[in-house]
């Protein structure tokens, strides 16, 4: 009995039906795929699950946030508890679920890469472009939240570093993988470790150097420092060195949204179209992007995000859109007719399905039954028209699309880095006309007339509509000074707003380690 | 309840008063024999023998054998609590067995937890239910026999779907992180499943309500134990058979307010031409058979019974309902000079089952009621043959034709249990038994859910590629049970003391596989049997699987228990239970759960004349709650794979070694009393759940992910239970007793990881992040909590009211939890008192009986109303809410007050009227009842819903097509009316039963 007893009390878990164990496994390249066959897999993927392009995380809060794009209230549809509005209006608070989410998935992002990072199958250069990848992260929780915790290995806790740490942090992990102790005139990172192999999905020098203008750029916005000499000589670096050509007349793809039935539907997407299409690998103008994939690499909704309902028949959806976002009016209206990037970035007009006949929409609120998208939104809130807003189109839809899309979104392209370098030398000498060369270049390949003369605002203009549905409006509001300024449906907000609130959950969560602190103002 | 078993603690008392006579025994012959229960053989143990005149005599032992000395000619009598006393006369053979028979049931016999017990002796809360005081009519969930019967026991099948099961909670929320449904015992099998156990078969249902009673079952018992006794053979008059049949009709009842036709297109909406009841379109009279058949019989050695019973419901959904056939056989026997005792009971459960689509339910009431039902009907040009020939309103949200959901798709699934239990009993002395049980339990599930390509739900029917879809869902769940314990029994003169001590070892598992995939050549046939057909298969990312099996998840436990009587009048009871479950953190896998209870017959030493018993018992006891799933400590990851074929991985939930039981302690105090023809019992409970098992948030900077499952706080329950029955009249031709049971509990959060939070998400369309019930610590649980409606703006907006009167109008989501926020207390999900009053009345050959059910001060979110009642303008194609609480002018969906409705009822539940057929002896068939029984006949309430059932949890929300999870539930939600409901039914049923 005794024995029985004994041998009956074994209470070990063996979960056979989970993974509990940390697995990296290397895939096999077979030439063409732009890497991603490597162990750092995981960690790159980070950027799709930390909400780069799906809703509800990342990409919302910055883009909503901004005067380039906003969630209007449909009547019974999109209130939710009014935290769109939020956004929109600059009222969010501590306990906003985006806010949240964002801060989440760029933390869950950085234990991925510190548990890589830790991994000793690691070589150098994988180790590099991990550390260049949690910089970034780094990079967005400080344009985001500023204050916030540095945590460099799994599992350890620390106090939480104000936003001058943060950047600090970021600019040497950068310099260091970069092989270099300063960006200044003539600094020369081709020793680093990071390489120069064009792979977008991974991050080379160039990617890494991407990062470092992005955050030279916002230095005065961030932590009171210009350093935008540092901003012009990066990127300038970029554009000089480079392998990447910004993507221009001959440089398209076939237009896989194309229905047959409708002529004025093009067969090739090309130019700034091409760069965004769904099939948009291997496009010269990406130095570091996210890899989609509508089957391994999930992560973008843009078209159910962006469409209303009936549009699913235009492109035959096999799933039905959300009718959420849309673009101002004022915003669409900043471009100029002619403008390609106009034509490629929203979605406008009477709407026809696959076979060429009109999109209906039987819950229609006006008297024409027909879909049809008007760039004038009624109101935010509550009763917006179901139709009513430009639809965000730059990331552009396939035929037979899923719910998850293909097209890689650019953390880095070198149209960002003309614009980069040319804001950084006006900056830098207060001179705005120092930016002409690099706009007109931008603007050459937009199919509108070179710029004569520029000041900010209309250099901010030009910046809004080549970055559109990048995820960059924001921070450059934020640095122009605009960002607190009143717009359509919304008041002039005040000055603390341009960091979020540090989320309620994590200073809750943080209360047995080392305690997080609240942004000022909220 | 018959009496079977009696413990040792009555021989003992019993003794006590032998033993001052049994001094003087003259040399003389030896009589010895077996006293037995006349009408089923089972022996009696502890029956008293007595030598009239001379006061000597002894008790039977657990054998029912007795030996004693006594002269040819002595006259014996023998005689048993609850049982008629006989006198023999000694003759002239040694042996004298002796049957008594039945008689006044003095002392009803309780089963407790490996064991059982006079009435009298138990020192917990413990409710005892026979199967004549068990609800009427088709019920097939063994639970809602129960439902109003006993004190503080909640049943609600708010789901009133007839493949769904009903909520069990005994005193209110005893969990949060565990399983909040009490652990079902069915002849002595701990763990067994309720769903093979049709309620036809049940002698008796014994509710264990208190800690002290629970505790002895140890973390499985925390949410109290209901003990499931089912009917035995007998060895009266050869074979009994036996038939009982009932046909049932029932109609959907309470229906929701919406618009018709004309007034819906007078309000705004999109006319398109047609004027359809679509509620009306998708349900129907269901009709249900119940047929069950048993044959049971015996020698008085081997006793046996076997039933049959199959039961055919038809849903009030179309294509709704099931077929379920159960057999049970229960065998017992006694061998080795009857030292041994074995019993075997086996039972099979195969159900049939169309599931319907509650969706169809949901979209009946949103539906544009001027919508054609077929596509030929439509107003405009439309594709018919793209939908089945049903008309489908294209480019909405949340919007599908009712009729062609439930018409259209399938939704079927065979669930079969097969388990089986063997009791082995051997009197190792005349005061030491030992018991070993083993049983084995199998479940299986078989889903099938198949979408052809014409259908516009789940059925892709607008996609010119991917139409179609078929849903496979297998799972298997087994269970093994051993358990050992032996108990011994000793007097010491005015007291006796029974100790048990045993071992369990519990073992479940559980493995499914699921598939998902479509696009399906056409309809010709359901290709759900064709998958290769599936194009899925040549599209990388459409097919859905996954598969899952669990580690072997024990329970293993050692227990011990002592009940002293002295005096025959003060009871005490203590347990203890050693128990390890490998649910938990390493560290802390094993846990200890004592239990002592104490109870004392006053009336013994106060005789109060009025008084025939008062009792009054006091018991404490701790029991624990495991975590639902496995694997909760443990960190766990998920898989990235890449598109080359590399493979990686990420955290998904933070391990936490440190995670322990859920530790509940309770105490009971009770009063018994009867008093003429007044009886009753009062309880009065306290109850502590500590460390509470809740996936929270943590630090994601330092853990990596964001939720990882922790021991979160602590909850104070308070409650009293009131059961009172009277005969009010009984003078034999006409009999009038009436009984009711009142219940009332408060839960309050006392200590939590935050200082409050808001669950409960309103959900799609466009009202997600609306979070209506608060948890906050030192408050109840279950407060509905938002903004207070006032009026409606020129401009259709809601004025809500500035309750703090600070002048500035906070009431976003956002600030639920600011202290300047102008948030109320709504109401409150869970009821302030519930009651059950039973009336039963006996003329001449008729009976009736007449159970009438109540709720009170529980309110209920109406989301039906919180989304389709306000005319929003852009909505114009569904249909509205039409309740006479709806508010002119209002076209903002915002909730508030106006959506939370107080849910109080009063309901006839159940009305039966039966008579007993007299037959001559020429007939084959006797004992012949017929009865006619109504359900859910009325309801008084204010609610505007479909049902004023409190909704104790909360299965979230789900829209356009999303799937409801009704197996898990939120506790901490309770009050949230959602749209996912089967709609209740009214029930007449005419039912028959006789012997052959």
């Amino acid at each position: 009995m005794l024995l029985f007893f004994a041998a009956c009390t074994d209470l070990e878990e063996n979960l056979v039906g989970d993974i509990t164990e940390d697995i990296n496994i290397e895939g096999i390249s077979t030439g063409d795929d732009q890497g991603g066959s490597d162990i750092l897999g995981g960690a790159f993927a980070e950027l799709r699950n930390s909400g780069t392009a799906f809703h509800s995380s990342y990409y919302s809060v910055n883009e909503i946030v901004s005067d380039e794009m906003v969630i209007a209230a449909k009547g019974g549809d999109w209130f939710d508890g009014g935290i769109l509005v939020q956004l929109h209006q600059h009222t969010y608070t501590p306990v906003h679920s985006f806010i949240t989410n964002a801060w989440n998935g760029s933390y869950n992002a950085i234990n991925t890469c510190n548990e890589l990072i830790a991994n000793p199958a690691l070589d150098n250069s994988q180790i590099s472009q991990v550390r260049a990848l949690r910089a970034y992260f780094y990079y967005r929780l400080c344009d985001m939240y500023g204050n916030v915790k540095l945590i460099t290995s799994p599992g350890m806790d620390e106090v939480q570093s104000d936003r001058a740490a943060v950047f600090a942090f970021v600019e040497s992990e950068l310099l260091d993988v970069l092989g270099v102790a300063d960006v200044s005139a003539g600094f020369d990172p081709s020793g680093s470790a990071l390489g120069t192999d064009v792979n977008p999905f991974r991050i080379n020098l160039y990617g890494a150097l991407g990062i470092l203008s992005k955050l030279y750029l916002n230095a005065e916005a961030f932590v009171g420092t210009a350093m935008y000499d540092k901003a012009a000589l990066a990127a300038g670096y970029v554009i000089d060195n480079g392998p990447y050509q910004l993507c221009d007349a001959g440089c398209s793809v076939s237009n896989l949204g194309k229905r047959p039935a409708v002529d004025t539907d093009p067969d090739e997407l090309s130019g700034y179209a091409a760069v965004f299409a769904p099939n948009n690998d291997n496009n010269p103008e990406h130095i570091f992007v996210v890899e989609y994939d509508e089957v391994s690499a999930t992560g973008m909704n843009f078209s159910q995000m962006n469409l209303h309902y009936s549009s699913q028949f235009t492109w035959n959806f096999d799933a039905q859109p959300w009718n959420g976002y849309a673009t101002l009016e004022e915003f669409y209206n900043s471009y100029e007719s002619g403008d390609l990037r106009r034509e490629a970035s929203f979605i406008v007009g009477p709407q026809l399905d696959f076979g060429g006949s009109a999109v209906l929409d039987y819950a229609s609120d006006d008297d024409d039954i027909q879909l049809s998208y008007t760039p004038a939104i009624n109101e935010l809130t509550p009763n917006s028209l179901r139709e009513a807003g430009a639809r965000p189109g730059k990331f552009s839809f396939k035929q037979l699309g899923r719910p998850e899309m293909n097209n890689d979104y650019p953390i880095i392209r070198l149209g960002e880095m003309y614009l980069t370098r040319a804001e950084g030398l006006a900056r830098a000498a207060g001179d705005w006309s120092l930016a002409l060369p690099d706009v007109n270049e931008i603007r050459a390949r937009a199919g509108v007339a070179a710029f004569g003369a520029i000041d900010a605002d209309e250099f901010l203009a030009e910046r809004g509509r080549e970055m559109f549905q990048e995820a960059s409006r924001r921070t450059d509001l934020i640095r122009f000074g605009k960002f607190n300024d009143a717009w359509w449906e919304k008041p002039a907000s005040p000055a603390h707003v341009s960091l979020f609130p540090i989320p309620q959950d994590a200073i809750d969560a943080s209360a047995t380690g080392n305690p997080l602190t609240q942004n000022p103002g909220y | 309840m018959k009496l079977k078993l009696d413990t040792f603690l009555r021989s003992v008392v019993l003794l006590l008063f032998m033993g001052l006579l049994s001094t003087s025994v003259s040399a003389q012959r030896t009589v010895s024999g077996t006293v037995t229960d006349s009408e089923n053989g089972e022996p009696l143990i502890g029956a008293t023998i007595i030598i009239v005149g001379t006061g000597q005599g002894t008790i039977t032992d657990f054998d029912g054998n007795y030996s004693l000395s006594a002269s040819e000619g002595a006259q014996l009598e023998i005689s048993y609590a609850g049982y008629t006393a006989q006198e023999v006369t000694v003759g002239a053979s040694g042996n004298l067995d002796v049957a008594l028979l039945a008689g006044t049931v003095l002392d009803e016999v309780v089963v407790v937890g490996y064991g059982s017990q006079r009435e009298k002796e138990v020192t917990s809360a413990v409710v005892s239910v026979g199967s004549e005081d068990f609800n009427q009519g088709p019920i097939t969930d063994p639970a809602q026999l129960l439902q109003g019967k006993v004190a503080g026991l909640q049943v609600y099948n708010r789901n009133g779907d007839p493949n769904g099961n009903a909520s069990i909670r005994l005193r209110g929320l005893s969990t949060v992180g565990a399983n909040v449904e009490p652990l079902i015992v069915v002849d002595g099998i701990i763990g067994a499943s309720l769903n093979n156990v049709d309620p036809a078969d049940i002698e008796s249902i014994d509710v264990l309500k208190d800690g002290s009673a629970a505790a002895i079952y140890g973390s499985r018992g925390s949410s109290g134990v209901i003990i499931v006794t089912t009917k035995k053979g007998s060895a009266a008059g050869g074979i009994n058979l036996s038939y009982s049949g009932q046909v049932g009709a029932s109609n959907p009842v309470n229906g929701i307010s919406v618009m018709n036709a004309q007034e819906f297109v007078a309000a705004g909406g999109t006319n398109l031409g047609s004027d359809v009841d679509w509620l009306d379109e998708v349900t129907r009279t269901g009709i249900t058979h119940v047929h069950n058949v048993s044959a049971s019989g015996g020698n008085g050695v081997t006793n046996y019974r076997i039933s049959g019973n199959f039961r055919g419901v038809d849903g009030i959904l179309d294509n709704s309902g099931f077929d379920q056939f159960n057999t049970r056989v229960n065998i017992s026997t006694r061998a080795f000079q009857d030292k041994l005792k074995v019993g075997f009971n086996t039972s099979f459960t195969n159900r049939e089952s169309d599931f319907g689509f509650y969706e169809s339910l949901r979209y009946a009431v949103t539906y544009n009621p001027t919508a054609p039902i077929n596509g030929a009907d439509s107003p405009f040009p439309f594709n018919s043959d793209q939908f089945g020939g049903f008309f489908e309103a294209l480019g909405l949200f949340d919007s599908f034709n009712p009729k062609s959901i439930i018409e259209q798709n399938t939704n079927t699934g065979t669930k079969r249990e097969f388990n089986y239990g063997l009791n082995l009993g051997y009197s190792i002395l005349d005061n030491l038994t030992l018991n070993v049980r083993v049983a084995q339990q199998n479940a299986s599930n078989a889903n099938r859910t198949y979408y052809p390509t014409t259908s516009l739900f789940r059925g892709n029917a607008t996609s010119p590629t991917r139409k179609g879809r078929a849903d496979i869902y297998n799972d298997n769940a087994s269970f093994d049970l051993y358990e050992a314990y032996a108990t011994h029994i000793s007097d010491f003169g005015k007291t006796a003391l029974t100790l048990t001590a045993g071992y369990s070892y519990q073992q479940n598992n559980f493995e499914s596989t699921y598939m998902s995939l479509g696009d399906f050549p056409n309809n010709d046939i359901d290709f759900i049997d064709a998958l290769e057909t599936s194009q899925d298969l040549n599209n990388a990312g459409f097919i859905n699987i996954n598969s899952d099996t669990s580690p072997d998840e024990k329970i293993i436990a050692f227990f011990g228990r002592a009940n002293v009587t002295f005096d025959d009048a003060i009871f005490l009871n203590a347990s203890v239970r050693r128990e390890g479950s490998t649910k938990l953190g390493e560290d802390n896998q094993w846990g200890i759960f004592p239990a002592f209870g104490v109870g004392v017959d006053l009336n013994n030493y106060l005789n109060i004349e009025a008084f025939d018993l008062l009792k009054l018992r006091v018991g404490y006891g701790v029991t624990g709650a495991l975590p639902q799933a496995n694997g909760l400590s443990r960190a766990i990851r998920n898989v990235v794979n890449g598109s080359d074929g590399s493979v990686s991985t990420e955290l998904v939930r933070a391990a936490n070694p440190d995670l322990k039981w859920e530790e509940k302690a309770e105490t009971n105090i009770g009063i018994e009393f009867e008093a003429g023809k007044l009886g009753g019992t009062i309880d009065l409970y306290n109850r502590d759940i500590s460390d509470f098992i809740l996936e929270r948030n943590v630090d994601v900077a330092v853990y990596g992910v964001e939720r990882r499952v922790e021991n979160a706080g602590k909850l104070n329950t308070q409650g009293l239970e009131v059961a009172l029955n009277y005969d009010v009249v009984d003078n034999g031709n006409f009999a009038y007793n009436t009984g009711v049971v009142f219940s009332t509990y408060t839960t309050e959060l006392e200590e939590f990881v935050l200082d409050a939070e808001m669950r409960g998400n309103l959900g799609s369309p466009g009202q997600n992040e609306t979070e209506m019930v608060r948890v906050k610590v030192g408050n109840e649980i279950g407060e509905i909590w938002g903004p207070v409606h006032l009026g409606v703006n020129d401009d259709g907006t809601n004025i809500f009211d500035d309750i703090n009167g600070d002048g500035n109008l906070l009431t976003d989501q956002a600030s639920a939890l600011d202290p300047d926020a102008d948030y109320a207390v709504l109401g409150n999900g869970i009821p302030d008192f519930e009651i059950g009053w039973t009336n039963q009345l006996s003329v001449g050959g008729w009976n009736i009986n007449a159970f009438f059910r109540g709720a009170f001060g529980h309110s209920l979110v109406n989301t039906f109303r919180a989304f389709y009642e306000p005319v929003v303008s852009t909505q114009s194609s569904y249909n509205f809410m039409n309740t006479e609480l709806k508010v002119d002018g209002l076209t903002e969906a915002r909730f508030s007050s106006l959506y939370v409705e107080k849910a109080d009822f009063f309901r006839l539940d159940n009305l039966t009227i039966s008579r007993s057929v007299p037959l001559g002896d020429v007939t084959a068939i006797s004992n012949l009842n017929v009865s006619l029984t109504g359900q859910n006949l009325f309801t008084i309430t204010n609610y505007t819903g479909t049902d004023p059932d409190p909704a104790l949890g909360d299965f979230g929300a789900a829209s356009n097509g999303d799937s409801v999870n009704f197996a898990s539930q939120d506790p901490l939600v309770p009050g949230i009316d959602r749209r996912n409901n089967y709609f209740s039914a009214r029930t007449l049923t005419f039912g028959l039963n006789f012997n052959f």
